[in-house]
């Protein structure tokens, strides 16, 4: 239990109203968006600058309490979860955009700023920040980069790690840290700023960011296409690519998702059919058009059931919100929604729908399947009750399976929420026990202790000795 | 435990009108509502959002917490917006849930001897009697007629005098004689009749704003239908529900259902957000205490007025122009509770003469919310702020509304901040459209 006096301390430093103690503030931050993972931390803390969260770090060290840093708790593998206790590190108060830097095309950021906040105060300078993960009007930057978040523009743009010049932070020994700079070409020493991007938290806690930014596409088109069956939307998908085409967005939806979407957003998606597929592509307005005819062409040559061109931005934004909707109205239909991100090689995206067609079947599941069908990227979500323990055991071997399946064709077990508390059982099946064991050594390297959010990525201890795959995905409260 | 158990788990709730655990369930913590919620946003503190609030509603559910202070706390800070109800993809409804604490939390923090007589008073004998509602308006109208209130605001003598109450002071209108006594139990339709509706008068429309509702009434006849006002008809329920007294609240809503399914009328229409919205909710409210039939039969005949102008189609001959830019502010209630968004705009696009200026965010919430406006005056300046700032950005003549709370509160934040607007009810809007000979 955390000492009244260090509870007194971070309030004398940090703030009555930055220091959350109470059992109704422990219970509301100790979960993300992650199904059936609850653990109370004993304080959360908001620090407002680099020296307090020292300050904060230095009291936690005192006490023996370990650290998980929280952006807005949007994550999908437990990341922010603390599942040793201890101290929280609240960051979505430390939400200023210190800088755009037009002569330079970058932004910096402290590590709160909401991502779409980010996005519109540099569009409003005529400049583009690409990436955007489903929650951006929630989610934070600094979690962006600990999570490396990736997004509906992943296709084309790449992911929040791709866009990351320089970070600033705190290491595990309370020092402060830099990596990166504004420089366009940096090649001294190792790359600690793409290591802390994606590290999940357990490296450093970031406290600013500075990205790339870049101008925006001039041009854009939208396009629409229903298919009779998914794997023919599988096939589109490789087929757009094999073509050389890359659009901006590649985004497929599977009948239940469409369903769940319709009955939310109510834009007039018709029912029946078995996919759909939005393609955006941007660009030049030239290459734009060519390049849109291009994608009607090979949509047109697998039968694709239905193809509509957006009549309008109006309209394109309205097709493209509905999919940003996919995730949480499947979650209207049952209490509990499991959400994976397997991610599969794009030549192969096909025959994985074609599995998890057949082992929705053969466990007797409600699963809603969508994603970034462009970067292979799939969320096939397993829509059920907690409660019902049989049900539970199911989707858990029906994850399993799929990832075997998954593994086998080249993919990989997360393809943007990362490992987390969700994945770990997985990761030595994908990286092997040696990949662990460099990745813990790295770990080491950073944080002897151990303190920086423990539990996450993998277990400290043998690498061996991978927990249940059950423990994996479904901690209990 | 089974799953059919688990659906009514009730855990350290009391076990009547506790929430209902599946409909706490069901929130993925996806945080969507996060930036939609006025006190998150306010505050930054997760429990002060529509999922930490749910979230505190499942600990107590799953006997993880008691129904703390802590817990009636964040039940009555909520301002019931229903933002996050708009928000939310999974069709989570975290202000009713907040609803239903509110009530839970009489039984767990009884208020003193004096608090209960009181609350007892205004909530089971005044607002539910319409004569006592308007008895108890006497002494500010004469209060205002006499001129002291001219004196009062502008020897500033409130100010000495807790926050709220020179709030609400200054938010009263100027008072005229309430209309419910005034209105002919029917207003025959105008031209060629094309139904017979009901109208629900709301207790501060009479009282606050009658010659609004006068125009609603105008409005409806111009338009061809009759008006039938029953004399009788008692508050809607809203601010019990608010207040956390659903047993009140139940009472009244029975006694409306009856007394207008005893009409001959094809809809029951209102001027009153908040109104509307309760009588819409009647069906759960009454689940259990009234016919499933006649349930539904009321509740498939409520309209807002402007909900109803725009399904039966605004009959545009003989309107007259009025030359006007306005702005439209959504009313929580109006927008969020009933999801009615494009049909008062569509009102509005129909009176010639009108220019429409769109305001950005116009349904975030003005911060008025039933008496939460008056108990945290400070915060509610806030987010009233954010509104006027939007408002102030359109230049419109006019800040047009649907609800008597956000008139009241507009009006008030418009004349302490010294801006141009006038603040309208829809009607009133419509009804300068009338021509003069419609009365």
């Amino acid at each position: 239990m955390i000492s009244t006096t260090a509870i007194a301390h971070l309030k004398e430093k940090l703030g009555d109203s930055q220091v959350l103690h109470e059992k109704e503030d422990l219970l509301t931050l100790g979960y993300d968006s992650t199904p059936g993972v609850h653990h109370l931390p004993e304080v959360v803390v908001y620090p407002q600058t680099a020296e307090q969260m020292i300050w904060a770090m230095e009291i936690a060290h005192r006490e023996g309490l370990p650290l998980t840093p929280r952006g807005s708790g949007t994550g999908l593998s437990g990341g922010s979860v603390p599942v040793r206790g201890g101290m929280v590190i609240g960051l979505s108060r430390m939400n200023r955009i210190l800088e755009i830097d037009e002569e330079n095309l970058t932004a910096t950021a402290e590590a709160g700023v909401v991502t779409l906040d980010l996005f519109n105060a540099v569009a409003a300078k005529g400049l583009f920040y690409p990436p955007d993960p489903g929650s951006q009007k929630i989610s934070t930057l600094g979690g962006n980069v600990a999570e490396n978040a990736g997004g509906l523009r992943g296709l084309k743009y790449g992911v929040t790690r791709d866009y990351v010049m320089q970070l600033k932070g705190v290491l595990p020994d309370r020092s402060l840290f830099c990596t990166g700079g504004k420089s366009v070409k940096d090649v001294a020493g190792y790359g600690f700023k793409d290591l802390m991007s994606g590290s999940e938290g357990t490296l450093g806690l970031i406290t600013e960011v500075t990205v790339k930014l870049i101008p925006p596409p001039q041009d854009k088109r939208t396009i629409l296409a229903y298919f009779n069956d998914v794997r023919t939307a599988g096939e589109a998908v490789s087929r757009i690519i094999a073509a050389k085409i890359i659009p901006s967005t590649m985004e497929i939806m599977d009948r239940a998702t469409i369903n769940c979407v319709e009955d939310y957003v109510k834009i007039g998606l018709p029912r029946q059919m078995a996919a759909l597929l939005l393609i955006e592509v941007d660009g030049h307005p030239a290459p734009v058009a060519e390049e849109a005819d291009g994608v009607r062409a090979i949509l047109e040559q697998v039968k694709a059931a239905e193809i509509h061109v957006a009549r309008d931005a109006a309209h394109a934004a309205d097709l493209a919100a509905a999919r940003r909707t996919a995730l949480s109205a499947l979650a209207r239909v049952s209490p509990t929604t499991l959400l994976e991100d397997a991610t599969v090689p794009r030549s192969r995206l096909a025959e994985t729908f074609g599995e998890i067609e057949r082992l929705t079947q053969k466990y007797g599941l409600k699963v809603g399947t969508f994603g970034h069908a462009g970067d292979g990227n799939l969320h096939p979500t397993v829509l059920c009750d907690e409660r019902d323990q049989d049900e539970m055991k199911r989707a858990h071997d029906f994850y399993n399976e799929l990832y075997e399946q998954v593994l086998a064709s080249g993919g990989t077990v997360s393809g943007e929420h990362g490992i987390g508390l969700a994945k770990k059982a997985y990761l030595s099946r994908q990286i092997g026990e040696g990949g662990v064991r460099v990745m813990k050594r790295i770990k080491q390297a950073f944080d002897p202790e151990g303190i920086l959010n423990p539990g996450k990525i993998f277990d400290e201890g043998d690498p061996c000795t991978t927990p249940h795959v059950e423990e994996g995905f479904r901690v209990s409260h | 435990m089974s799953l059919t158990e688990s659906k009514e788990r009730t855990g350290n709730f009391r076990p009547q009108d506790a929430p209902h655990y599946d409909d706490v369930l069901q929130c993925m913590r996806c945080g969507f509502c996060l930036p939609t919620c006025p006190t998150y946003v306010l505050t930054g503190r997760e429990r002060s959002s529509p999922r930490g609030r749910v979230a505190l509603a499942r600990a107590v559910a799953e006997e993880k917490l008691e129904f703390s202070r802590a817990v009636r706390d964040e039940a009555f800070f909520c301002l019931d917006c229903r933002a996050c109800t708009s928000a939310c993809p999974s069709g989570v409804r975290a202000g009713e849930v907040m609803e239903v604490c509110r009530d839970q939390a009489q039984s767990f923090y009884p208020l003193g001897r004096t608090g209960k007589a009181l609350r007892e008073f205004i909530l089971e004998k005044m607002v539910p009697s319409p004569g006592l509602m308007e008895a108890s308006m006497l002494p500010t109208r004469l209060y205002q007629r006499l001129g002291i209130q001219w004196l009062v605001r502008h020897l500033k003598v409130l100010n000495l005098g807790p926050d709220w109450m020179a709030k609400a002071e200054g938010m009263i209108p100027e008072l005229h004689k309430p209309l419910r006594p005034q209105l002919p139990p029917v207003v025959p339709a105008k031209g060629e009749k094309r139904g017979r509706v009901g109208f629900f008068l709301g207790c501060v429309m009479t009282l606050m704003y009658p010659s609004v509702s006068r125009q609603t009434v105008r409005v409806l006849a111009q338009q061809g239908f009759d008006v039938v006002t029953p004399r009788d008809t008692k508050c809607c329920g809203a601010p019990h529900l608010s207040e956390g007294d659903r047993t009140t609240a139940r009472r009244l809503a029975k006694f409306n259902l009856d007394l207008f399914m005893a009409e001959e009328i094809d809809y029951i229409v209102t001027d009153c957000a908040g109104c509307g919205a309760a009588l819409k909710e009647y069906e759960e409210l009454l689940a259990e205490s009234a016919d499933q039939r006649s349930l539904e039969i009321f509740r498939s005949k409520i309209r807002d007025v402007s909900e109803f102008l725009f399904e039966v189609g605004i009959r545009e001959e003989g309107l007259v122009p009025v030359n006007a830019t306005v702005t439209y502010h959504e009313p929580c209630h109006l927008c969020h509770a009933q999801g009615i968004s494009r049909q008062p705009r569509e009102v509005i696009k129909h009176i010639p003469g009108v220019e429409l200026r769109e305001m950005n965010e116009s349904n975030w919430c003005c911060g008025s919310a039933a008496t939460w406006g008056l108990k945290y005056s400070e915060e509610s300046q806030k987010v009233l702020d954010r509104k006027l700032e939007n408002v102030r950005a359109t230049n419109a003549d006019y800040l047009v509304t649907a609800n008597p709370g956000c008139h009241l509160q507009l009006a008030w934040g418009v004349r302490e901040a010294d801006m141009p607007q006038k603040v309208l009810h829809l009607m009133e809007l419509m009804g300068r459209a009338l021509p003069p000979d419609s009365e």
